[in-house]
């Protein structure tokens, strides 16, 4: 379990860097959802709820951490770009970092419990959708929503 | 006088119908603290101090006691969620839910998880029927917080675009998910944020919004209630 946790933060630390655009925010979402909806990836691995596991904590601890140095740097490149175009659709600055960071991670568990109960990834996404709301960054009607592969 | 056991249509005596009901609420108690996979029906003999015979007489085995567990709990959530959701109709009331939420969380013997939740991500995979039970009375709650959102357009707090089915589900999701967050640091804090975020973003798609949003965010969104405060 401990090398379940391990690999996803690993993986999070490499992708959540990258993100600095809402379009990268939304190919991040896509990924997490194709690898949660996976049986038997690291991330459906670690999200399991059976038995105490004592460095579950940690690793949500950590996750947290990387999702709100992400939604903290998006917010602030958005307040800097909205200054100079004041009608562009930014996300808004007074979005708490660290709360939607927790939102994330509750929609990622809570979302995926009631996916994996309907077998269908629609109730993960619609979570997503709430939790991303403030970046506008919904996925409607693409592949993802139907758990396919993106074409590339 | 008897009454018919709902899955194996056996007629029960009051009596046996006692009996099973005690079962029951002491596996549903044992498999919320310990987990479906933790609780073996041994456990289940000593805590109600029934006869090995007895519990035969009314389940087939495990899966037959798991899913009467899914009924009871449900059963139980859902009395719970078509009182408190019934007659919502505001995003107030919508907080005056959560805090409730929180609050009875708070109290639940430092388990802190969903009981209808917790059943759910343990016996998903192995039992179809099971699956479906959970399946139908999650759509039940959702569709509380579905029919909470309609009043919400039709008294045109909430944009008549917004999809109430996404918005209720990813509701939903933002609960059970904070469930987890609170049972794994076992504090209802993480709870507490995620329900409030997940109510100031459907807050936000509001017509006119703004300026309540950011009041909002200025609040303390910390849990704001007082363990002492007799349960709502």
């Amino acid at each position: 379990m401990t090398t379940h946790f391990a690999e996803v933060l690993a993986r999070e630390s490499a992708c959540l860097a990258g993100v600095t655009s809402g379009a990268k925010l939304a190919t991040w979402r896509r990924h997490v959802v194709e690898e949660l909806m996976t049986p038997q990836s690291p991330y459906a691995l670690a999200f399991q709820q059976s038995g105490d596991v004592p460095d579950r904590e940690d690793f949500l601890d950590q996750w947290r951490e990387l999702l709100a140095e992400t939604v903290g740097r998006l917010l602030q490149s958005n307040a800097t770009r909205a200054t100079h175009c004041p009608t562009s659709r930014a996300p808004r600055a007074d979005v708490d970092a660290q709360k939607t960071a927790v939102l994330i991670l509750a929609a990622l568990h809570g979302g995926l419990t009631l996916s994996q109960l309907a077998n269908d990834p629609r109730p993960l996404n619609a979570a997503l959708d709430l939790a991303l709301v403030p970046f506008a960054v919904t996925e409607d009607n693409t592949p993802a929503r139907t758990g396919s592969k993106l074409p590339t | 006088m008897t009454t018919a056991d709902s899955h194996t249509g056996r007629r029960l005596t009051a009596r046996g119908a006692k009996t099973r009901a005690r079962i029951v609420a002491a596996a549903a108690d044992l498999m919320y603290i310990q987990g479906v996979g933790g609780t073996t029906l041994d456990d289940v003999l000593a805590a109600t101090g029934v006869s090995k015979s007895q519990l035969y007489h009314h389940f087939d085995g495990k899966d037959a006691l798991v899913r009467a567990v899914i009924d009871h709990t449900g059963e139980r959530v859902l009395r719970r969620e078509r009182d408190a959701l019934g007659h919502v109709s505001t995003i107030s009331g919508l907080r005056r839910w959560r805090d409730a939420l929180v609050l009875n969380n708070a109290l639940q013997h430092g388990a802190y998880g969903c009981s209808l939740g917790a059943l759910a991500s343990e016996v998903s995979d192995n039992d179809d029927l099971a699956r479906q039970t959970l399946t139908q009375l999650f759509g039940e709650w959702q569709g509380l917080l579905a029919d909470v959102l309609r009043r919400l357009q039709d008294s045109g707090v909430l944009s008549s675009e917004a999809s109430v089915d996404q918005l209720s589900t990813g509701l939903m999701g933002a609960v059970q998910g904070g469930y987890v967050l609170a049972q794994t640091a076992r504090d209802v804090t993480p709870m507490a944020a995620s329900i409030d975020m997940a109510l100031a973003h459907i807050e936000s798609l509001s017509a006119s919004s703004r300026q309540t949003i950011s009041q909002i965010s200025a609040r303390d969104l910390s849990p704001g209630f007082d363990s002492s405060a007799p349960v709502a």
